[in-house]
């Protein structure tokens, strides 16, 4: 491995790295804006100018490779005083806009500004107008006047995704980032460009507006909108403890794992878990069986009553006659709870109710829409060609498990059978149809407010915590059936 | 036309053009030379020897440039000419390829034959239109007569000669945009390292090289290095084509030896000023060459006179300014130049050029003040050795020769 | 959707794209060929370009976009190119573009209500020997006063 020499410090780096990886790795932050590691070096942006022993001019140090002997220094005077200058003509033109840009608390190039000086602005002439809001994307509108061309956007379409929607149009300084007239961005990835604008060019309309990310709290998380199992961030507000429901996500960002996700994470997920978590969601204990209205009943009687009926069936030896309608949704902890639940109780079989299998598309996103399906088939369980209409038919007391994706069809066969089924115990995070005719509907957590771990498809078990807290009587799966199997206790 | 008459050869037969009469002045001889007795090695130790210097700027050792490809490489490897000639001031490439294209044809085989490559793109700028046709039916009379295309006289070698039409951007005389260009892509500057020797056109070897650099190349076959020296200096050798504009009697292309005095170059050969006019300043080397007073043209016209005298040789494209020319105007033209024509790749290039020019158009009305003087100053630093390309130095140093020797004259249109 | 090409127009694209191992290559040379042809290149025509080429629209738009030469809008039977650099300027050559600004009755990047002339201003033409030039469609004409330059026009079929 080659040895160099950045500010002083000896450091090892991998053959073929750059300089500027690698000071990075080695705590030693080297500004820059076009560069990123999931493209190759661009060296557009000037900003990453370091000094190199033996060499007349500063270089870039994302295009430097490491060889042995190298010697770089990043904080000398000529660097601060190129980095001061590049740094100028980026703000030359720069509208002031961060009182209302998104990207204000969160930019790369205010954090550059207030590094090297904050200095007052020389410039007299008056700066280029250009179009501020320009819509490039069904969710994404493009600001002319804030983009530093730094090209992360174009390059991510023409190397990652290769769907080339974006390209630099005119010359000089008129230049700027565009589509073909009249055309959008369609790439199943195209949420990746609004974390990759280092600045607040590119914005999210979903995200517009809607707070600052000062006021957000960055939990690490795992996607479970397909079998990718892409790793993520929740950006939430945490909310008051007092006003039960003020917690919110605000939006979720591709969290960087080599091994799974690289730096990006699809359209499908991104969008799809903030709308999971916020709309259609059951949040009261609840169900026909209950004879009074919504929110009458506590957990602890809700579980009481369904200890009961599940130990009778039990006792009369007629376990078998308890059946579960499952999905690849549940976490590996929740899934062994069930198992063990369901032997406790001598039940006869579970069927599985997944989302269909949707397209596979673009980078990222699998055909298999669930998040855990490796995971129930380790644990044993058989997800596809199950019969829920069979299960639901021969069983007196069913306990169904869904989510607003992971449901039994409305309308189907398996639906009808669940209506006829003497007894229903639903467990969902969302008012399903189900939920209109179940005797007892329990609602529990929805990803962002559980924690557990989901198999890829790779065979890679990845764990995660609760970013925020559920309200109202929303409660862990887990938590439940822990409780639930505690209340049934052992056989007699 | 007077001085040397070695590239010039033949001018007076106004149908040089033509293959015949090109063939009847003596040309192809050195091809014919080269094809049937000496090895493609001999040929690039005689260019070597011959210090034959780029003429379309850098100046860069011909040679050395060739030697640069891989001797592992394989094929293909590729020939670009620059034949972009968009560096203001400049017009003798034009003159090549309308009066001799035959000679640079000839160039074109000898490189290629000396290098290994069997294809060679001739980059021409777009406006040049009239030209490239006359240049087409050159490469196909070359070809008619068994100069290019399979086995050229019998030697087993074989070329391709391909015209190639830009469209009107400046920036593509550089030689790695001049290959995004051939790729068919917007023409940005490419990242060096990797050099175009080892990956240019296409990802393969790539030799680029001015028309005038290859059109010396059968001059040297035939007449050897050591002749070719002489003609010019140590370290620069042969003659050159100097471009002389603006208000002289006698405008034009003239071939004189490498190091020919500026001075006799502006006077003697091109007559001197008009009459009432009197010199003011002179750019030696096309736009991008810092300007040089009155009291500084006793300058030797070779790279390294001219670069010790604080400018450069460049593309040898000499702008005569009189003194009716205010400064401002000729600094505003300037600055409107570089900032049309920057690719707007990097920030200091795209932001600097366009923020200066509007500094000097703010001074050209009649708004500036000294301090603006030393804001440009500022600002041409800050673009200077920063960019990506060549282009940010072409425009920095010019603008700050300007405003540096000709401060007085730019402060007084400000009381 | 785009527009196909006339026959003649298609075969000449694809003789064009021959001629390179990447057919993009051909990209400089087929929009001249185009724009001679049709006198402009739309957006539909960058379309069918990219379609010829097989490569994205959005590439021959931004080469467009890029080049000078290019131009989305036709031209005057006749385009006076004038060169508005350095030695043309200031051996004259401002003083001919008023003049012929005042006679056509257009400014730059007009053209005259007849559709004859269209005016615009262009970088160095490489003919400074002959300055004030400018080119009227790809023919160079240099030495121009206002008297030449009536008589260059006036010539004109």
């Amino acid at each position: 491995m080659p040895v160099i020499e950045i500010d002083g410090r000896t450091i090892e780096a991998p053959a073929g790295r750059n300089v500027l990886e690698t000071a990075e790795a080695a705590g030693i932050a080297i500004p820059h804006f076009c560069y990123h590691p999931a493209f190759a070096a661009e060296g557009s942006c000037r900003m990453c100018l370091v000094e190199v022993e033996g060499s007349p001019k500063l270089e870039l140090a994302c295009a430097l490779v490491v060889r042995d002997g190298l010697k770089v220094r990043t904080g000398t005077t000529a660097v601060r005083e190129a980095r001061r200058s590049v740094l100028e003509f980026f703000l030359a033109d720069h509208p002031i806009d961060c009182p209302i840009c998104d990207k204000a608390g969160e930019c790369t190039l205010q954090d550059y500004y207030a590094a090297y000086d904050m200095a007052e602005s020389r410039g007299r002439e008056p700066k280029e107008r250009r179009d501020k809001l320009v819509r490039i994307g069904e969710k994404l509108l493009l600001d002319r006047e804030r983009c530093v061309l730094c090209t992360r956007c174009v390059r991510f379409l023409a190397q990652t995704t290769k769907t080339r929607e974006l390209g630099v149009v005119e010359r000089g300084v008129h230049a700027e980032i565009a589509t073909f007239p009249g055309e959008l961005i369609r790439s199943a990835d195209s949420g990746n460009l609004v974390d990759l604008c280092p600045v607040g060019a590119i914005t999210s309309t979903d995200f517009r507006f809607k707070t600052r990310p000062w006021f957000l709290k960055h939990a690490d998380a795992i996607c479970n909108l397909c079998a990718r199992g892409c790793n993520i961030f929740i950006d939430h507000h945490p909310g008051f403890y007092r006003i039960p429901g003020s917690a919110r996500i605000y939006r979720v960002r591709p969290r960087p794992n080599d091994a799974v996700n690289g730096y990006f994470m699809c359209d499908h997920g991104r969008a799809g878990f903030v709308a999971d978590h916020r709309t259609g969601r059951r949040e009261r204990i609840g169900g026909n069986g209950t004879g009074a209205a919504e929110g009458a009943w506590d957990w602890d009687r809700a579980l009481s009553v369904a200890a009961e009926k599940l130990g009778a069936l039990r006792a009369a030896g007629k376990g078998g006659r308890i059946g579960a309608i499952l999905h690849s949704g549940l976490t590996n902890e929740e899934l062994g709870l069930i198992r063990s639940l369901l032997a406790a109780v001598d039940a006869g079989g579970a069927a599985f109710a997944d989302p269909p299998d949707g397209e596979a598309s673009g980078i990222l996103l699998l055909a298999d829409r669930t998040p855990n399906r490796s995971g129930a088939s380790a644990l044993g369980f058989e997800t596809r060609g199950t019969d829920p209409a069979a299960v639901a038919g021969r069983s007196d007391l069913l306990l169904v498990f869904e989510t607003n994706r992971a449901r039994v069809p409305s309308g189907s066969a398996a639906e009808e059978a669940l209506r006829r089924a003497p007894a229903k115990i639903l467990f969902t995070t969302h008012e399903t149809a189900t939920a209109g005719f179940a005797d007892l509907v329990l609602p529990v957590a929805a990803p962002a407010e559980n924690r557990g771990s989901y198999t890829n498809a790779d065979g890679r078990v990845q764990p995660f915590e609760a970013a925020v807290l559920p309200c109202l009587d929303v409660r862990p799966l887990a938590d439940v059936l822990t409780d639930l199997a505690r209340r049934i206790g052992e056989r007699p | 036309m007077n001085g040397a008459a070695l590239l010039t050869r033949g001018f007076d037969r106004p149908d040089l053009f033509r293959i015949d009469a090109y063939l009847d002045t003596g040309g192809y001889a050195a091809l014919r030379k080269a094809l049937t007795g000496m090895t493609p090695a001999a040929i690039l130790a005689e260019v070597k020897a011959a210090s034959l210097r780029g003429r379309g700027g850098a100046g860069f050792p011909a040679g050395m440039k060739w030697g640069f490809v891989p001797q592992a490489a394989g094929a293909p490897r590729y020939l670009c000419v620059n034949a972009d000639e968009g560096e203001p001031g400049t017009f003798k490439d034009r003159f090549i390829l309308a009066h001799t294209p035959h000679l640079m044809i000839e160039g074109i085989i000898l490189t290629c034959y000396a290098v290994g490559i069997e294809t060679a793109y001739v980059y021409i700028r777009g406006e040049y239109e009239m030209i490239a046709r006359r240049l087409e039916a050159a490469v196909d009379e070359a070809r008619a007569r068994g100069f290019l295309g399979k086995d050229i006289l019998e030697s087993g070698f074989n070329l391709e000669i391909v015209v190639h039409r830009g469209a009107g951007a400046y920036i593509c005389g550089e030689e790695t945009a001049l290959l995004e260009s051939l790729e068919g892509k917007r023409g940005l500057p490419r990242l060096k390292p990797p050099f175009p020797a080892v990956i240019g056109l296409f990802g393969r070897p790539t030799v680029i090289n001015n028309v005038e650099t290859l059109a010396n190349v059968p001059l040297i076959v035939q007449n050897g290095a050591a002749w070719f020296l002489e003609q010019g200096r140590p370290k620069d050798g042969g003659t050159r084509l100097f471009g002389v504009s603006g208000p002289v009697v006698r405008p034009g292309v003239y071939e004189l030896p490498v190091g020919a005095s500026l001075r006799d170059l502006i006077f003697t050969h091109a007559g001197g000023l008009k009459p009432g006019k009197t010199l003011k300043a002179v750019i030696p080397g096309g736009l991008s060459s810092p300007l040089l007073k009155p009291d500084e043209i006793d300058v030797a016209l070779s790279c390294d006179a001219v670069a010790a005298a604080g400018s450069m040789l460049g593309s040898a494209g000499v702008i005569v300014i009189d003194a009716s020319t205010p400064i401002i105007d000729l600094l505003g033209l300037v600055t409107k130049f570089y900032s049309h024509e920057s690719c707007g790749q990097c920030t200091p290039c795209r932001i600097g050029t366009a923020w200066i020019h509007k500094i000097v158009g703010r001074i050209a009305a009649g708004e500036g003040c000294p301090a603006d003087l030393d804001e440009i100053l500022r600002l041409a630093e800050n673009i200077k050795g920063r960019t990506l390309c060549p282009l940010g130095d072409a425009a920095a140093l010019p603008i700050l020769a300007i405003v540096r020797k000709f401060r007085a004259e730019l402060e007084q249109g400000m009381r | 959707m785009s527009r196909a090409f006339a026959p003649s127009l298609a075969d000449g694209i694809a003789l064009l794209a021959g001629r390179y191992p990447s057919k993009q290559a051909a990209l400089l040379p087929v929009l001249h060929l185009v724009q001679n042809e049709l006198g402009r290149v739309s957006l539909d025509d960058e379309r069918s370009v990219a379609e010829a080429l097989g490569i994205p629209a959005m590439t021959v738009h931004e080469v467009v976009s890029f080049y000078t030469m290019f131009r989305r809008e036709p031209v005057g039977r006749y385009h006076l190119q004038v060169c508005t650099n350095v030695t043309c300027t200031l051996s004259g050559g401002r003083t001919l573009l008023e003049h012929l600004k005042s006679k056509l009755g257009i400014r730059l990047g007009e053209t005259t209500a007849d559709g004859r002339f269209t005016l615009t201003g262009v970088e160095c033409l490489g003919a400074c020997e002959q300055a004030p030039c400018l080119m009227v469609n790809f023919d160079y004409h240099g030495n121009l006063d206002a008297d030449a330059v009536d008589a260059l026009l006036g010539g004109l079929p």
